[in-house]
Order: structure tokens, then C-alpha cells, then sequence
């Protein structure tokens, strides 16, 4: 009917308006409308139209008399021409016209009812209201329009709600003085709401009904707009997959908490509703329940949350006693800590009525300690005293009489360490205070800290050595009470450092009752609050036990391991490096064993790798440079050739390494120009340059290329190819000269004329290879090679290269392949600390470059030197990501399985990786492997027993047994349950105890499988 | 809920008071903090010169060096078990202890037959789920120790009531296999299994 209504008025007028476009394409053509709208806000723009007659062309369809329809879209319409129309086109008269007009329709006609909203929200964007506008547009929606669930639509509810949310959030004024007003009001406008389903609508409700909720009083009408929110909870919405709008449960669990937590008025409603819903068997309830509690109890005045308060402390409490899920737990424990927080805040007589049943039934539970009960008392102390001063001075006041008086009146270890546990817990809320509240009184602690200090002191030192968790119970608490400021004298602090110290050193036990890591943990831990004490009484105790010529070097390591430790703290590190250099000195100069000699350097590197060494800019500073490694490069440029052993140097390198490579280019430069001399000379002598190889390597890998010139470059590039390809020299020595070369090239050669130097230094690929080449050419050109492949700059010329020694696997024997592993092996010389080119792709490009060539081969080769491609392509694949690996496992399964074949001693290695790989695959690609299952069961089978495979390997072939009746299908693996169950019998009594563990593990794995059977039948 | 369990509230041990291999390892072979510093790097590119695998496989697996099977071991084996009624392992409430366990060697040189025994001790003298936590203890060493090993797991002297009947049970090859057709049984002695590793 209303299209022929349309189509009559086109027959009837020529020139047509644009309300007449607007219907006759609305429903066809919705950028067609949309485009009729705009025509119509630029006409209206450029005062072609006027808004009277704008309106007077709407007339006969904005009251149709017998289409709703054709109403709504008309509404539309004007609301689409508003929407787009520019503030300043329309005069407030005009607006004001408009907005009556609007107004008028609503009170007549709920058609179009969301335009009608959208229509206003485009005026009221053009100017603000009066209070007199603000107060008759939300009263004639919430009268004429209620309830919000007659309109179908969720668009036209949506934009009813925003245009109230509109309201809210900018006249509160005006919407408050409406409500006091008018009582009739609250009540039309919470049930207004009522029955919203739709998650986006919700939102908006949430939100807008804070307003009231936070801000008027609503004391009379608190139940109501209470229940029209709890109606919600708990939130089981799971949004649809693929959700548009993107909202989540959580979104709406967030405002819906925050409507809740809103009003103190809502107290007697929630908190009843809350612990009844607490007794849900939904952990998710539960969850919800407890986030809500822990709001309210931050939102409410403290004065309403009095009312409550031992009410919450009696539900909760059952959450902590008998843990269902750890994380409620927590939950409640937060909940009872916040309740302390807003009472310490405000008057003491609250705060004493919450804590009084709560410090009974916790001293109730400590006696019968240790229990559950008692350990779950700790932590609601804990949970209570760390919430703020006052509650921990109460808590202390209350508990550390009654532990105490138990503590003295048992003589059983058990208990008194039950008893230690939970003052720990306490003193640990102390530690926390003491970090962050300045104004923490620490009087009701100090009362009881002599106390407590002499009985961890004697069950440290007097307890017998098995009772471990006592021990470690005593040594936690003395750590935490010297880390509490004035908690004790400083005597006492003395006596706590001086016990734990003691254990350190002096302590000797072998396995169980050995608890030394603990007790240097807790001394470094110490050091950090009071350093001085450590300083002056911890450190010369060490200094005693490092004779700087002592006898027995071993009995020396743990006492050193410990010292070194100390430096991670940095408030000791200067300390404790500069006593380890002094100690070095003077070992030095009374020629003390090489090897204590090694270790003091030892400990020296790993304070300054693993501690806490005073930095400048982000970098450990110069002055360290200086005053230790310094020293030590004058050192050996004094010393005379072999007087420094290589492991000795090695040590030495790594100290000035880790020094100097982070320094600057400038500094670098000073320190390298003043070694040059004395460095080229001494490497002249081949002997010298051999000896002095360990450190030579690590000095070049600290400097920065840009400081070494291109001269000096080669000529330090020839010495070392003119070293490797020695045949006298020890393999060893070989070994670290290549990783020179490849250092070298790497980082110094420029790559646009990478081959010249190479052949300037003698080091050239094509003419190392050419010919038969020696195992020293061989071994050289891996060098170069690997040095080119991760800096990947010079990607022709690496190619090439890697192409000639895949082609040496055909003539030469199995050594040429075990090369390759060290082309991809982890080298901490060629990093980006040491300022290498490690190319993010290299290992990518390897793998492109050499796997499908060596698949290839190994599929076609004699089966005489098959094994060189599979021990060479395990080479490559061992350090590989799995992720390389990953797009070509179809074909790699082959020669993997040919891999497990290989049965000589010195194969393990090239097997091991084999395995690793089958491992990942197991567990991230079981459908690749699914058609093999057969060989792949019987090989690892196989490499499941000596002497053929060696421990490690017997270990990760059960390891990946273990895997296939989880990976695999059932049925594809039941066929092979009896054989494997039984073969595993002589694995359950191998010689290694490691493979026996796996084998255990393995065979419940396949005997699992019976299981499954069982239910099926 | 809690009140239906024989002992709701038992005595749990401090892991740090169980037994272990690795604290047990004396510290001179375990790997000390400055042993990765300067580590020796693997010398790929130098494999053994010539072929010597006596040499090369006593080096890298002494396997000539027998671990025996041990009463940690076993231990480590059946600790890790759940008691059928608390959350928590055999280890952890006491019921097994190291001390408790034995292993003799074969009679006579001719058997090879070493036997395991395994003294069980409830958390209460009237719990009634002692026979459960047998049959489990016992089903775990059957299916993890070698063939040679004899599995005998008891009720220790005076900490049940039930002791007599319960040892009877476990001792008798029949009615275990019969306990093991149980499908109720068969499910709660998988659970308690379950958190062995």
C-alpha cells in the first residue's frame, strides 16, 4: 500500500521531493537513500531548502495514517538529514522547534522510535539543552516509551539507551533535580531497563546507571536498582564466535561488579545475595563472587562494611581452610585483606571487632600446628598484617604471645616448626610494609624479635641436621627479620649474619640435611638490607677461608662458589670483586696451584658476567676495564711464553671480554692502539701466537669492527689461516684458531671484497679445496664458511662455498660430514654482543641451501657413503628450530629413519639428534609420522637397548615411544601394544637408572592402552 | 563434605623432609656455578683420528658402571602415588617412607629372584581405603620393576586394625588379579596412578 502511495504522488508531481526519493529507495537501495539524505543537508546547507518546508514535505508521510512503516522511515529520514547536518546551520529557535516537534510525535506515535532518538542526539550535538529540555526529553521517553523490551529491535533499543546514556553523562545537574523532584520518577526509570538481553545494550545500562547509582541519593529506591542490576549476575555470557562487536564476559562482569560495589545502600541486598551465591558449585560463581565481595568492600563506607564485616570473615574463611582451587583462595585472602585496609583507614573500634574472632580461631589453629588449618592461619595473618600498619601492630599483639607461649611449651621439632612457618608469615607481611609505608611501627614485632631470633639461631645451629624444613624455616626468618628495618638490635643483626654466614662456611653435609644453596641465597638476600654488617663481618670470615696458598684446592670451591654469588647483589659487588682481584695477587705471587689460580679468576668472571656491577649509561662502566682487566693484560704481556696455561688465558680472555666489549669506540680504540704493539710482536713467534690463541680470540671478539683497520686486519687474518693448517699443532689449539677465522671474517672483512681478502690471507675456498685437500684445508674452510653464512652478506659467495663442500661428502669420508655440525653449532663468539653479523635468516638459508641436496643424495648414493649424508644432515638438522624443519617433514622421515640405523659408537651423537627430532614430531605433527608407524616402533625399539646405543640415546628412543599411544591413533598403535610391553621388560632392568625412569614411563604409557579397551567394552 | 573422609585433617610432611636422589648426589659431582663460564667446546671438527670404540664408548657411557636398583628408587616409584581420599601423595602423608622399604637379594646364587617389600602405614588405624592404597602400590612396582623382582607389600605391624585381613589380600596372587577385574577398583587405583610420573 505504501508503495502504491509513492508511486501515485510520482504520477501526480514532476519535480518529486526529497522525502518522496528517500521512500521510493530506502528499501531497495540503501546508498542510494543515503546519498538522497546528503542532497538533502547540502541543500539545506546552502539555503536552497528551508527547514519549513523541509518538515511541511514530510507531513503526509510522518502521518500516515495507515502504514507504520512508511512513518518510521520517515522518521528516518529526518533523523539521517540531522545526523549529517553542520552545527551552525540550523538557529536554536529552530532546533528548539525541532526537538518539540520530535517530542510531540513520541507522545502520539512510538514508530520510528529509535530515529526519533538519534534524530535528538544529532541536536543536542549541535547545541546543549536547558535544564527544562534535558528534563522533558528524559520524561517523555521514560513515559511514553516503557518498557524498553517492547521494541524488537536491538538497533532501535540501542539507540534509546545511548541517547539516555547522553543525557547522563553530560546534565547530571539537570537529571538529579528531576529525581529529588519528583519521586515518581526513579521508579519508572529503574524498571525502564527491565529484561534487556542484548550484550551491547547492556554495556551502555551499566554504565549510565552508575550515575544514579554513585551519585544521587537513592536510599529509597536502593533494593530496586539493586535487584535490576543483580538480576545479572552472574554473567554466563559467551559471546559468538567471530563477534563483531567484541565484547566479552569479562567486559560485562567488570561494569556489572562496579554497578554493584556503587552504593553502601546496597549492602543489606548484596552481601546476603553474594555469600549465598558463594556456596555455588559453579568455580566460576564462586569466582565472580569473590571479585565482587573484594569491590564492594573498596566501594562501601567503612562504616556499612562494619555491619558486615565478621559475616565475610566467617564465609570466607572456609575458602582458605579447605582449599577447593588455590585461586579462590587468594581471592578470599585479598577480600580479607582489603576489610582490614578500609578499616585501618578510618576509626580503631571496627578494625578490633573484625580482628578479635579472627586472631581466636587462628591461635586455636596454631596449636594443633603443623596442620592444614594451622598453615592456612599463616597465610590469613600474612594476608591480614600486609594490609596495612595498624592491622599488623594488632595482629602481632595478638598472635606472638599465644606462638610463643606454645612455641617454648613443645619440645617437638614438627610443631615448633609449624609454629615458625606461620610466624614467618606474619614477619614476611612486616618485610612487605617495611618496604613501602614509612610510617610502619614496628614496637609490637620488636617485642618478640630477641625471642624469636634465639630460637632460629638454635635451630639452625642445634637442631639436627635431618630436619630440614625446621632448619630452612629458621633461616628464612632470620633473613626476614634482619631485612626489617629496627627490628632488631644491631648486636642481634650481628648474631643473624654471623648464623648464616656460618652455615656457609662451615657447614659440611653431604645430601640430605645439605642446606647451604638456601643459606647463600639468604646471606646475599641479607646483604641487600644491610651491606655494612656483611661487609664488615661476612667478608673477612670468607677472606679467612681463601688462603691465598692453600693446600687442598677443592676444598676451596664451595667457599669460593659462595663468594662469587655474593656479587649479584650490588650493594657487595665492589667488595666483593676487589677482594677476589687482591686474592688472585697475591696466589699469583706465591705461585699457588694453577688451578686455584683459575678458579679465583673463574669467580672474578662470573661476577662480573652474572652480578650486579655498577653500570653507567646502561653499560657496566670503563673503570672496571681499568682496574681489572688491565692488570691482568699487562700481566701476561710480561710473562713469558707457556708461563700462563691455555685454560688459565681462556679464563683470562673471557674477563677481558666481558669488560671491554661494551665500551665505546673511542675507548676501544685507546685500549687497542696501546696493546697493538706488544700483541703483533708477540704473535709473530708461532709458539707465542699458539700459546696466547684462548686469549687472542676473546680480545677480538670484544672490539668493534670499526676499530680494527683494514690492514692490520690481513695481516692478523694470514698469521691465523698460516696456524690452522699446522699438522703439529694440538687439535685443541686448532680448534679455537678457527673459531678465530671465523670470528675474523665475520666481523672485520668487508664483504664487497670478502674473496680478495680471502685470497690475500690464504684462505681462499675454491683453492683450499682444490686437489685432495688436507684435513686442515677442510677444516679451515668450514671456518670460513660458517663465519660467511651467518653474517649472510655475502650470499653468492656463500653459496658457492657450501656447494663445494657438499660435493667433497662424495669422495671423502664420514669426517667431512661430522664437519658440518659445526657450520650451525652455538657459538658464543659470534654474537651480537661481540658485535658480529648474525644475519636473522642464516639458519633458514642453510637449511634451503644444503637439506634438499642431501635428501636427494642420500636417496640416490651408494650405500658405501650413505652414511656421510645422513651423519651430515643431522649436522645441520640438530640445530635447527623446529619451526625450519617443520614444511618439510614429509621427506626428511627417510632418511630420519635410515638415521636411527646407524650403529657405530661414534654415531650416538648424529642418532641423539635423530630422536629429538622424531620427539617434536611426535608431539606436534603425529599425522606425518602415522603412516610409518611401523618402522618408526620398531627402530626406536630398537635403539631402546645397549650396547649398540649408549644411555642418552636409549633415553630419548623411550621418550619418544612414550609418545606414540598419546600421538598416535589407537588403532594404529594397539597392533604393536604386546610386542612393546614386553620388549620393554629388559629396559625396566637396563644399568642406568635415567634410562630405567624413562622406560617406567614408557610402559605405563603402553599400558594405558588395555585401558582404554576396557571401557570400550 | 570433609567429615565423611576417616582422617580429614592428617599430618602432611614438608616436601623438603622427603627423600631425594638429588639431594642425596654428594656435591662433588654435581656441576659446579662456574663450570659453564669457560666451557670446553665440543671439538666437532675434530673427530677421533682413527676408530676406537672401546676407547670412545667407555668415555661417553660407562655402562660398564651398574646403577642397582635402590629403596629411593622404589621410593620414588610409589611416593608420587594419590592417597584415594586427600589430594596429596603417599609421600607427603607418611604412608610410604624410605625406611620401609627393603630389598633382598636373591636367596642362593642359582635364583635370581630379589624380592621388594614395601611396609605400608595408613594415616589412621581404622582407615578403611588401606587395602586400596596396597593394591595400587603393588600394581605400580609390577608394572615398573624388572621380571626378577618378587613385590611384597604389607600392612606395618600395629598401625591398622585390619592388618591381618588386609596382608592376607594383598599376598594372594588370585584375589589381586580377581581386585583387578573390579572396574570401580580398576578406576580408583588409575586415579591414584595418575600422578605418577
Amino acid at each position: 500500500m505504501g508503495h502504491y502511495n509513492i508511486l501515485k504522488s510520482v504520477q501526480e508531481d514532476e519535480e518529486m521531493s526529497d522525502i518522496e526519493l528517500y521512500l521510493f529507495e530506502v528499501d531497495k537501495n540503501k546508498d542510494e537513500a543515503q546519498r538522497i539524505a546528503a542532497q538533502s543537508v547540502s541543500r539545506l546547507e546552502a539555503k536552497t531548502l528551508k527547514l519549513i518546508d523541509l518538515i511541511t514535505s514530510l507531513e503526509p508521510y510522518i502521518n500516515d495514517k495507515d502504514d507504520g512503516s512508511i512513518r518510521a522511515k520517515t522518521v528516518t529520514y529526518l533523523a539521517d538529514v540531522l545526523s549529517s547536518l553542520p552545527a551552525r546551520v540550523l538557529s536554536g529557535q529552530e532546533r528548539r522547534l525541532l526537538c518539540d516537534f520530535i517530542l510531540g510525535r513520541i507522545e502520539g506515535d512510538a514508530e520510528g522510535i529509535g530515529a526519533s532518538a538519534r534524530a535528538l542526539t544529532a541536536l543536542e550535538g549541535m547545541g546543549k539543552w536547558d535544564v527544562a529540555t534535558i528534563q522533558n526529553v528524559m520524561r517523555t521517553f521514560i513515559e511514553n516509551t516503557h518498557p524498553l523490551r517492547q521494541y524488537k529491535l536491538q538497533t532501535e533499543r540501542y539507540a534509546l539507551v545511548q541517547l539516555i546514556d547522553l543525557l547522563l553523562a553530560k546534565y547530571r545537574d539537570a537529571l538529579r533535580q528531576l529525581h529529588e523532584s519528583d519521586h515518581e520518577f526513579m521508579p519508572g526509570f529503574i524498571s525502564y531497563f527491565e529484561g534487556e538481553k542484548d550484550p551491547r545494550n547492556l554495556m551502555i545500562i551499566f554504565s549510565l546507571l552508575q550515575v544514579p547509582m554513585t551519585e544521587w541519593d537513592i536510599h529509597a529506591n536502593a533494593q530496586d536498582l539493586f535487584d535490576s542490576v543483580f538480576n545479572y549476575f552472574p554473567i554466563t555470557f559467551k559471546p559468538p564466535p567471530d563477534d563483531p562487536y567484541g565484547i566479552t564476559a569479562q567486559d560485562l562482569k567488570d561494569r556489572l561488579r562496579d554497578c554493584i560495589a556503587a552504593n553502601s545502600d546496597f549492602a543489606p541486598y548484596a552481601f546476603p545475595q553474594l555469600l549465598d551465591k558463594l556456596d555455588s558449585t559453579s568455580m566460576n560463581t564462586k569466582r565472580d563472587v569473590l571479585h565482587t565481595i573484594q569491590a564492594c568492600v573498596v566501594g562501601y563506607e567503612a562504616k556499612t562494611i562494619n555491619l558486615y564485616s565478621v559475616t565475610l570473615w566467617d564465609a570466607l574463611k572456609f575458602e582458605i581452610l579447605n582449599v577447593q582451587e588455590e585461586d579462590l583462595a587468594v581471592e578470599s585472602l585479598k577480600a580479607l585483606g582489603l576489610i582490614a585496609a578500609k578499616f585501618a583507614e578510618s576509626a580503631e573500634g571496627p578494625l578490633n571487632a573484625y580482628l578479635r574472632p579472627i586472631i581466636k580461631e587462628c591461635n586455636e589453629h596454631l596449636e594443633d600446628a603443623p596442620t592444614k588449618q594451622s598453615e592456612a592461619a599463616g597465610r590469613i595473618l600474612h594476608a591480614l598484617a600486609s594490609s596495612a600498619p595498624a592491622v599488623a601492630d594488632k595482629i602481632a599483639k595478638g598472635i606472638l604471645p599465644v606462638l610463643f607461649s606454645l612455641y617454648n611449651g613443645s619440645q617437638s621439632i614438627t610443631k615448633r616448626r609449624g609454629l615458625l612457618e606461620a610466624l614467618n608469615e606474619i614477619v614476611a607481611a612486616y618485610v612487605k610494609l617495611d618496604e613501602v609505608r614509612p610510617d610502619l611501627n614496628v614496637e609490637a614485632l620488636q617485642a618478640f624479635a630477641s625471642d624469636a631470633l634465639e630460637a632460629m639461631i638454635r635451630a639452625l645451629l642445634h637442631a639436627p641436621r635431618a630436619e630440614v624444613s625446621f632448619r630452612l624455616a629458621s633461616l628464612k626468618g632470620l633473613s626476614q627479620l634482619v631485612s626489617i628495618r629496627k627490628a632488631l638490635s644491631e648486636k642481634e643483626t650481628e648474631r643473624a649474619v654471623d648464623a648464616i654466614t656460618n652455615i656457609v662456611l662451615h657447614e659440611q653435609i653431604e645430601g640430605h640435611g645439605n642446606i647451604r644453596a638456601q643459606a647463600i641465597e639468604a646471606l646475599t638476600g641479607v646483604a641487600h638490607s644491610v651491606p655494612l654488617v656483611v661487609r664488615d663481618r661476612s667478608v673477612p670470615a670468607f677472606m679467612v677461608e681463601l688462603p691465598d696458598e692453600p693446600s687442598d684446592v677443592s676444598a676451596q670451591a664451595p667457599v669460593l662458589e659462595a663468594f662469587a654469588y655474593l656479587s649479584t647483589e650490588r650493594q657487595v659487588f665492589d667488595t666483593v670483586v676487589l677482594r677476589l682481584k687482591n686474592k688472585y695477587g697475591s696466589a699469583r705471587h706465591q705461585e699457588a696451584p694453577k688451578t686455584y689460580q683459575r678458579s679465583l679468576l673463574l669467580a672474578l668472571l662470573y661476577a662480573f658476567t652474572f652480578g650486579a656491577p655498577m653500570q653507567e649509561d646502561g653499560i657496566t662502566r670503563s673503570t672496571y676495564y681499568t682496574e681489572y682487566a688491565e692488570p691482568l693484560l699487562t700481566d701476561i704481556a710480561s710473562s713469558g711464553q707457556g708461563e700462563l696455561e691455555h685454560s688459565t688465558l681462556d679464563v683470562i680472555g673471557r674477563i677481558v671480554n666481558v669488560l671491554f666489549r661494551p665500551q665505546g669506540a673511542h675507548f676501544q680504540s685507546t685500549v687497542y692502539n696501546k696493546n697493538l704493539q706488544w700483541l703483533s710482536s708477540a704473535v709473530k713467534d708461532k709458539a707465542e701466537a699458539v700459546s696466547l690463541a684462548p686469549f687472542t680470540l676473546q680480545y677480538y671478539a670484544a672490539i668493534r669492527p670499526e676499530v680494527v683497520d683494514a690492514e692490520d686486519l690481513v695481516s692478523v687474518l694470514k698469521a691465523q689461516s698460516h696456524l690452522a693448517r699446522q699438522t703439529t699443532s694440538d687439535p685443541g689449539a686448532i680448534g679455537t684458531v678457527l673459531r678465530h677465522i671465523s670470528l675474523l671474517v665475520n666481523k672485520f672483512v668487508n664483504p664487497k671484497t670478502m674473496q680478495a681478502t680471502l685470497e690475500a690471507s690464504n684462505i681462499e675456498v675454491g683453492a683450499l679445496l682444490s686437489g685432495t685437500p688436507a684435513p686442515q684445508a677442510i677444516g679451515a674452510a668450514f671456518a670460513v664458511v660458517k663465519g660467511l653464512l651467518i653474517q649472510g652478506k655475502s650470499g653468492a659467495l656463500a653459496t658457492r662455498y657450501l656447494q663445494a663442500l657438499l660435493e667433497l661428502l662424495a669422495s671423502e669420508g664420514k669426517d667431512v660430514g661430522r664437519h658440518f655440525a659445526t657450520l650451525l653449532a652455538p657459538d658464543d663468539i659470534l654474537s651480537k654482543e661481540n658485535h658480529c653479523l648474525v644475519s636473522g635468516l642464516y639458519k633458514q638459508k642453510i637449511f634451503n641451501q644444503a637439506v634438499p641436496f642431501m635428501i636427494e643424495a642420500v636417496r640416490t648414493a651408494d650405500t658405501s657413503i650413505k652414511p656421510n649424508y645422513l651423519i651430515a644432515l643431522s649436522g645441520i638438522l640438530r640445530w635447527l628450530p623446529y619451526s625450519v624443519i617443520e614444511p618439510s617433514l614429509q621427506s626428511l622421515i627417510a632418511p630420519l629413519l635410515q638415521t636411527l640405523d646407524l650403529n657405530e659408537p661414534g654415531e650416538q651423537e648424529v642418532k641423539a639428534s635423530a630422536l629429538i627430532i622424531f620427539e617434536s614430531l611426535l608431539m606436534h605433527d603425529p599425522t606425518v609420522v602415522a603412516e610409518h608407524t611401523a618402522s618408526l616402533v620398531t627402530r626406536l625399539l630398537n635403539s631402546t637397548t645397549g650396547p649398540a646405543n649408549n644411555a642418552s640415546v636409549r633415553a630419548k628412543a623411550l621418550q619418544c615411544l612414550a609418545l606414540a599411544p598419546r600421538q598416535l591413533k589407537r588403532e594404529a598403535v594397539v597392533p604393536y601394544r604386546r610386542q612393546v610391553v614386553k620388549k620393554l621388560q629388559a629396559c625396566l632392568d637396563d644399568t642406568k637408572r635415567s634410562v630405567r625412569t624413562e622406560a617406567v614411563k614408557c610402559r605405563t604409557a603402553w599400558l594405558g592402552l588395555d585401558e582404554g579397551n576396557d571401557d570400550d567394552e | 563434605m570433609d567429615a565423611d573422609k576417616d582422617n580429614a585433617n592428617p599430618t602432611i610432611l614438608n616436601p623438603s623432609d622427603l627423600p631425594s636422589r638429588r639431594r642425596s648426589t654428594p656435591a662433588a659431582k654435581r656441576p659446579g656455578i662456574f663450570d659453564a663460564l669457560a666451557p670446553a667446546y665440543p671439538r666437532l671438527a675434530e673427530p677421533p683420528s682413527s676408530p676406537e670404540p672401546s676407547s670412545a664408548s667407555s668415555d661417553s657411557d660407562p655402562d660398564s658402571d651398574r646403577e642397582e636398583i635402590d629403596s629411593q628408587e622404589i621410593y620414588d616409584l610409589i611416593s608420587t602415588i594419590s592417597d584415594p581420599e586427600h589430594p596429596l601423595s603417599l609421600g607427603s602423608l607418611g604412608v610410604v617412607t624410605i625406611s620401609d622399604i627393603r630389598i633382598t637379594p636373591p636367596p642362593s646364587p642359582r635364583s635370581r629372584i630379589s624380592t621388594v617389600t614395601v611396609l605400608v602405614t595408613p594415616t589412621t588405624s581404622a582407615c578403611s581405603l588401606t587395602t586400596v592404597i596396597g593394591l595400587g602400590i603393588k600394581v605400580r612396582l609390577m608394572n615398573a620393576l624388572p621380571p626378577r623382582f618378587r613385590v611384597d607389600v604389607r600392612i606395618k605391624e600395629g598401625t591398622s586394625r585390619t592388618a591381618d585381613e588386609v596382608n592376607k589380600q594383598l599376598a594372594d596372587k588370585e584375589r589381586v588379579a580377581a581386585a583387578m577385574e573390579n572396574l570401580s577398583l580398576v578406576g580408583v587405583v588409575r586415579t591414584m596412578l595418575a600422578t605418577c610420573e
